[in-house]
């Protein structure tokens, strides 16, 4: 059985994960369907965000991951023997 | 027909079924609520299909099964053989 640090992270992320897709399945399927004077429309914020907030993480783990091949490559550069 | 084929098919056929819906190429005239679930698909997927990844690989990092008794007992081969190795000369 993986030990209580593993057990902690993969929870966590399993439970991460349940909640964003929670809140990211009502905002853009379910509230068309829900009166525009409901009191739900005020915890979700304008349709577009919904598009333009996971294109923004997007751009920001390309970033992260081209910075980290980067800097992995940086360092195991070999000076050419002279 | 390739898998890959069947793939950019299987896509071309879904993009072209969302493509209809957005931008109303057909003057179907749908309920605005349908059009509104319907121009952020592509995104949405992607979000859901990001979140299945992420709960499968926290999931199996929760369960896995570590062996402690068998990473103890391969450490003390570790060891033995590099004692084994020192004393036949081989530089560690």
């Amino acid at each position: 059985m993986a030990t209580g640090a593993d057990r902690a992270v993969g929870m966590g992320l399993v439970g991460f994960s349940l909640l964003l897709f929670s809140y990211y399945t009502i905002w853009v399927v379910i509230l068309p369907f829900v009166d525009s004077d409901h009191v739900v429309h005020q915890y979700f914020l304008p349709r577009e965000y919904s598009v333009i907030l996971p294109g923004i993480a997007a751009l920001i783990l390309l970033l992260l991951v081209g910075t980290f091949i980067g800097v992995v490559m940086w360092k195991n550069r070999k000076p050419k023997v002279a | 027909m390739t898998k890959l084929l069947e793939w950019v098919f299987g896509i071309m056929i879904v993009g072209a079924a969302w493509a209809l819906v957005t931008f109303d190429l057909l003057d179907l005239r749908l309920p605005e609520a349908y059009r509104q679930v319907a121009w952020p698909m592509p995104v949405y997927l992607l979000v859901v299909f990001g979140c299945y990844s992420l709960a499968t690989v926290g999931y199996r990092v929760a369960t896995f099964n570590d062996c402690e008794e068998a990473s103890i007992e391969l450490q003390a081969q570790i060891q033995e053989a590099k004692e084994d190795l020192r004393r036949k000369g081989l530089k560690l």
